[in-house]
């Protein structure tokens, strides 16, 4: 029975499918939703049926290496001309963006001369099985080893919160299009393969249905784990010719056996069939040799000497329609300094940070923070002149390990390994390596190493805010900013919090500190500035915020008002 | 005028059905791709209603309404409610509502078979007008009136009524809503009610249109489906509205001065252009991100 359910045309069914829904897996794992690779796919199939000589002139072999070359370069180069302008759309919106381009593809194919129209094209059928799974296995293995690269973390970031990860420097636009040309490049290797398998190539092979078969192999397979989509297409080929070997006639059973067993399968495997397979998480434990906690492999960052100047506000304003948020706010922080941001809620101390970290641009004045002019740059550009934040809701890289977390918070300073990694050199083992011992370390130092293997999301409040810190820490910033770190926290957390921050003061970090804990403020910072509907009200050190009168009365409100009611 | 005619009372089922996506994704922000396969089943049911059953075709329509409705709340309770919570509800609902779709076709399939049917032929009356030149049957009226009315009706109850304002508190924040005491799950199971029950009457009037109703109807529809709510601006009520009235004029046109075979270059080039251009859409509002 085996044999007959195994025969050579369902073999080479199943590593078709699997290739293709790894042209979806490539982008899935960042958290993209495209349905284009059908589109990609025909491109790639028709061009390269057109350009490459015929098998019987130059034999099998040489038809089908230079078929793939070209249909991979023209898959990858579709997507990289659709990347252009799509890349900025998220969500489903890139998915119906990207499902226009393929029926729009479709459409022009069947309306070409040269691709022969509806009715297709004549193909030589001369792929094996053993042709198609060595394909395959090219293509799995690229993505195992991706997985842990830093190309590959920086990727799962994106897909777990865009906003954080640009924060930590990843350059978001170009992984996002970088997993698109791959995803372009694989769909367009299965076009071909599929162009030359199936005698008959019709502009129908490649339409909506074909993209959404493609979706549901890489997501019922799953789409976090390299072996997703290998398994959701042995899944999804094997269940229909299963049912028919088993003597099930064919009709309306079929498919209803099918839809049903993919019902089951999302609502119950939420990681996909890959969640049958369990992850290993290394073990690691930091070394205690390497003083200064930066491993020697990483990058080495040139860091502003003492008492240079890292931030320059100048009259910074920032209006949201007749809303001053921040208004004409003008201050400079010194490096090794650590400098306190107070203020009422909504006194605009959120805004102003997130116009330091180049999140949002100001409506006037200037802003110079480590030589750059954040909301002039792009995120990712202030991150790499040193600029390193913790968010005021945590916004950690839930499904990721705690470690992980840390590791891609490194990703300023660590090397890019995939290349490396896909040859096995051993200088990417170590570079992964010193990430991890790196994150460690990071971990240990806000008490949290203990908790590495946990998800994320499974931290305590207190626990999430300190892995902020850790993750922020990680790229070895010149500038941390740190947004609330103490909500959530009870008091001897807070204390520690503030001991932590002392001994990076101490290092020659320079830190700015936005808290609503005043005490702590008072404790930990060389010098305060309080804000009050977004203007700067009083600034000096903690002593003298204290004593002003103006600072008092934001906070208690006027003696007056107290006097007239 | 003919041309014009002919667009609108096409645009008019498009509309209707995209205005059923739409809620359900303005409200939920998820996809229901067994929308879809709501509308094929709805076809074959009232066809059913008229043909075996006897019905007149005013006594199946709010049949097929509340068949529609039905499937909705099946819809959310099977492919939608366990998967909330999950971090990744927004493919795996993509995927379940698939599912379910394909479980829906299959058992259409069982029932019915793979054949074409259609209604019976008396089953409307065959009168035309002639208004300012241009030929106009009876069905076609009715089909444009039965979309306006169910659009209005809905855009008033989600603006005015109480299940309104708890649909439209769950789409502003469905934390918040849960805290305020309004309930959440009975809120999001009437809105998949709703949106089904219109997209099964666009199903049925789609099959009296055309005369006949396939298995693979649904799929025809779908992408047609998402270019109006993407013109017209994710989640907007009116924008399907005027979508679906574009695409169904610009379809017509295009026959006309194109060629049929670049009819759905059409749609999809309307598409893409608005997605580049204006990604909210004609009438959606843009989101702010917040931090």
């Amino acid at each position: 029975m085996l044999t007959q359910l195994l025969s050579p045309s369902t073999l080479v069914f199943i590593a078709l499918g699997a290739i293709f829904a790894y042209s979806f897996y490539a982008v899935l794992v960042a958290g993209q939703l495209s349905l284009a690779q059908a589109g990609f796919a025909a491109l790639a199939a028709f061009s390269a049926v057109v350009v490459a000589p015929k098998p019987a002139d130059v034999g099998p072999w040489v038809t089908l290496a230079i078929a793939l070359v070209v249909g991979m370069v023209v898959g990858a180069a579709a997507a990289f001309v659709l990347g252009l302008p799509t890349m900025r759309l998220r969500g489903v919106f890139l998915a119906i963006a990207t499902l226009a381009f393929a029926e729009a593809v479709r459409i022009l194919i069947i309306n070409m001369e040269w691709t022969g129209g509806a009715s297709g094209m004549r193909v030589p059928k001369i792929l094996t099985p053993g042709v198609a799974w060595f394909l395959l296995a090219l293509v799995a293995y690229w993505f195992w080893r991706q997985g842990p690269s830093r190309h590959g973390r920086a990727l799962e970031a994106i897909r777990e919160d865009e906003l954080a990860a640009r924060a930590m420097g990843i350059d978001v636009g170009r992984h996002r299009m970088l997993a698109f040309v791959t995803a372009g490049a694989v769909a367009g290797m299965y076009g071909v393969l599929w162009a030359y398998f199936v005698r008959l190539l019709a502009p129908e092979d490649f339409a909506f249905g074909t993209a959404i078969d493609g979706l549901v192999t890489a997501v019922a397979g799953g789409s976090t784990m390299f072996v997703g989509p290998l398994l959701g297409s042995a899944f999804l080929t094997l269940v229909p010719e299963l049912q028919r070997s088993l003597g099930i006639e064919a009709g309306w059973v079929r498919p209803f056996l099918s839809s049903l067993l993919l019902l089951l399968v999302i609502l119950f495997l939420p990681g996909g069939l890959a969640s049958f397979i369990p992850r290993r998480t290394p073990k690691v434990t930091p070394p205690r040799d390497e003083a200064d906690g930066i491993p020697a492999r990483f990058e080495r960052r040139q860091h502003p000497a003492a008492g240079e100047t890292v931030i320059e506000l100048a009259g910074l304003g920032k209006d949201y329609g007749g809303v001053h948020a921040v208004r004409d706010v003008t201050l400079t922080a010194r490096s090794g300094e650590v400098l306190g941001l107070i203020g009422p809620n909504g006194a605009g101390k959120t805004t102003l940070v997130n116009i330091i970290s180049g999140l949002i641009p100001s409506t006037t004045g200037t802003a110079t923070v480590l030589g750059v002019q954040p909301g002039k740059t792009p995120v990712h550009k202030v991150a790499a002149a040193g600029v390193s934040r913790t968010f005021q809701h945590s916004k950690l890289f839930a499904r990721l390990s705690v470690l992980d977390n840390v590791v891609v918070g490194a990703h300023l300073v660590s090397k890019p390994t995939l290349l490396r990694r896909l040859i096995w050199l051993p200088s990417a083992r170590a570079d992964e390596r010193a990430a991890l011992e790196h994150a460690m370390r990071c971990l240990e130092r806000v008490g949290l190493a203990d908790k590495a293997r946990n998800q994320a999301s499974a931290l305590s409040y207190g626990d999430q805010r300190r892995l902020e810190i850790a993750r922020a820490l990680a790229s070895d910033p010149s500038l941390l900013i740190l947004d609330e770190p103490a909500a959530g926290m009870n008091h001897v957390e807070a204390d520690s919090l503030s001991e932590l921050i002392g001994s990076l003061a101490k290092e020659g970090l320079t830190i700015l500190l936005i808290e609503h804990n005043v005490g702590m403020v008072m404790r930990t910072c060389d010098r305060v500035v309080v804000l009050n509907f977004g203007e700067v009200i009083a600034q000096g050190t903690p002593e003298e915020v204290a004593a002003d009168p103006a600072v008092v009365e934001a906070y208690l409100g006027s003696a007056d008002e107290e006097g007239a009611a | 005028m003919q041309q014009l005619l002919n667009g609108i009372f096409i645009g008019s089922i498009y509309a209707l059905f995209a205005i059923g996506f739409t809620l359900v994704f303005g409200i939920l922000d998820q996809l229901n791709l067994a929308h879809p396969a709501v509308f094929a089943v709805a076809a074959f049911v009232g066809i059913e209603l008229v043909e075996v059953a006897g019905l007149s075709i005013w006594v199946a329509l709010p049949i097929v309404l509340l068949v529609g409705a039905l499937l909705g709340v099946l819809i959310e309770w099977v492919a939608f409610r366990p998967l909330r919570g999950r971090p990744d509800a927004h493919f795996a609902g993509l995927i379940s509502s698939i599912a379910l779709g394909g479980i829906f076709i299959a058992l259409l399939q069982a029932r019915y078979g793979p054949d074409t049917r259609r209604f019976p032929a008396d089953s409307f009356p065959d009168e035309r007008y002639t208004i300012a030149g241009a030929q106009v049957t009876l069905l076609q009226v009715a089909i444009l009136v039965i979309s306006i009315v169910l659009m209005v009706v809905l855009t008033l109850l989600v603006r005015r009524s109480r299940l309104g304002r708890g649909m439209r508190a769950i789409a502003e924040n469905p934390t918040a809503a849960t805290v305020l005491g309004i309930n959440v799950s009975r809120i999001r199971t009437s809105t998949f009610a709703l949106s089904s029950a219109l997209g099964a009457v666009a199903g049925a009037l789609f099959a009296m249109n055309v005369n006949s109703a396939q298995l693979g109807m649904g799929s025809a529809i779908e992408l047609k489906g998402l270019a109006v709510i993407i013109v017209g601006g994710m989640g907007s009520l009116s924008g399907a509205l005027v979508g679906g009235l574009a695409l169904g004029l610009a379809e017509v046109f295009a026959v006309q001065y194109v060629g049929s075979s670049w009819r759905d270059m059409v749609a999809f080039g309307l598409l893409f252009l608005i997605l580049l251009v204006r990604p909210q859409g004609l009438f959606g509002a843009r989101r702010v991100r917040e931090v």
